[in-house]
């Protein structure tokens, strides 16, 4: 017999609430033609079904796993491939500043400044790192 | 230079064609993954989960037998149940934030004024480079960056949406399993669970009517709670089917991304998610 399934666990845990619904509605309608016996019995019956419910809502919550994991994996490498995307669109933005640093190290080499020349290789530091 | 010049403003003219007849504005597809977003989170706001419902009933239990006692519960299913749940909302979220950053427009609007002001007002020995030439050369590289990185973009966008439909239905459908019927069912259960402990309280004679009084005001409060909290499970499962129909819209009309058509029903679709998540935001108060 295969395992049940978590939408089969959901079905039953919900009957089983129902069944224990229409329970009480019976306690309700024959209150006063049940004899005190019969109304213990079946309000124990129905907490029973009721407890029972409870523990399949959350049966079935927990078997959802083996229905999602081949879908986690999808979308956890279409995530991963959209992260790669947008970092390579961000790294022209860095390829720009990079260059933007190039020339102005270039422009304070051919001036011969020294001061410039300092300044210009950080800033061209700072690009690549960022 | 001229021929240069000439060739240049040639390709320039052919790709801003391009540009203009292909006119990739994402903007839609950025509000809806924004939208999806707000009204996924809405998850951490609910405040209760498979283990406090757990923990909940092992106290009730104890109380109903006025039992009194360092009992440790098994709620080691619920916990499971609640770390599947979480897993399934951080992938969805991860790829709708993912999405999300993709299509901002900010993504290509490359920042080339330091270039500009570099090649300007630096010295290369001989060679000067005037303002008006300057700013022809940039904008048109700006045009030409933005025509290649926007096709790009717009390509990996429909690539994802097409292999994420599928994955993204599945795992919303067993999400809203999770929250608006498991766990739903586990609050219905408690509502019918605590009538029953209240009605035997009132049928005992020995318990004078002030109270009872106290104990019907009680189970009506605990009531209220209860509903209250099915009402956010509820509402959250009508986002959840939103964000889902949305993502599938934008699958079915993935040729037409940047139709006006689907930028309306696109549109339409955040307008209802935002929607309800102001319906959320009012239950929580």
């Amino acid at each position: 017999m295969t395992n049940l399934t978590s939408e089969q666990v959901n079905q039953l845990a919900n009957q089983f609430l129902a069944i224990s619904n229409e329970i009480e509605k019976f306690l309700e309608i024959n209150e006063s033609t049940l004899s005190d016996q019969e109304k213990q019995k079946l309000d124990d019956l129905e907490i029973a079904i009721l407890n029972d419910a409870n523990k399949l809502f959350s049966l079935s919550a927990s078997l959802v796993m083996s229905d999602v994991q081949t879908s986690l994996a999808t979308i956890n490498k279409v995530t991963s491939s959209i992260k790669s995307t947008y970092k390579t669109l961000q790294d022209i933005q860095k390829a720009i500043n990079v260059a933007t640093a190039v020339v102005t190290l270039t422009s304070a080499i051919i001036s011969q400044n020294p001061q410039a020349i300092v300044t210009s290789t950080t800033g061209l530091a700072d690009a690549w790192n960022n | 230079m001229k021929p240069f010049i000439q060739k240049t403003t040639t390709t320039a003219l052919i790709l801003i064609s391009l540009v203009l007849s292909s006119c990739i504005n994402l903007k839609h597809v950025n509000d809806f993954s924004t939208s999806a977003i707000s009204s996924l989170s809405k998850f951490e706001d609910i405040n209760y989960s498979f283990k406090q419902s757990c923990l909940d009933d092992c106290r009730d239990k104890n109380v109903n037998s006025l039992v009194i006692k360092d009992s440790v519960c098994n709620c080691d299913i619920d916990s499971k149940a609640d770390s599947v749940t979480l897993l399934i909302y951080q992938s969805l979220k991860g790829y709708f934030d993912g999405l999300g950053k993709l299509s901002d427009k900010e993504l290509t609007n490359y920042k080339t004024d330091a270039l500009k002001q570099a090649l300007v007002n630096g010295s290369f020995g001989t060679i000067t480079i005037d303002r008006t030439q300057a700013n022809a050369y940039s904008n048109l590289s700006n045009i030409i960056l933005k025509a290649f990185t926007d096709k790009y973009r717009q390509n990996k966008i429909k690539e994802y949406i097409t292999t994420a439909n599928d994955p993204v239905k599945v795992l919303i459908h067993y999400l809203d399993l999770n929250m608006s019927n498991n766990l739903a069912g586990k609050l219905n259960v408690k509502k019918s669970l605590i009538k029953k402990s209240y009605e035997k309280l009132m049928k005992d004679s020995t318990i004078n009517y002030a109270d009872k009084w106290k104990f019907t005001n009680d189970y009506y409060t605990r009531l209220d709670e209860i509903d209250s909290r099915l009402t956010q499970l509820m509402t959250y499962s009508k986002a959840l089917k939103k964000i889902s129909e949305g993502h599938q819209l934008l699958f079915n009309e993935i040729d037409k991304i940047t139709a006006e058509d689907l930028k309306e029903e696109l549109t339409c679709f955040s307008g209802d998610l935002q929607n309800i998540i102001s319906e959320f935001n009012k239950l929580k108060k």
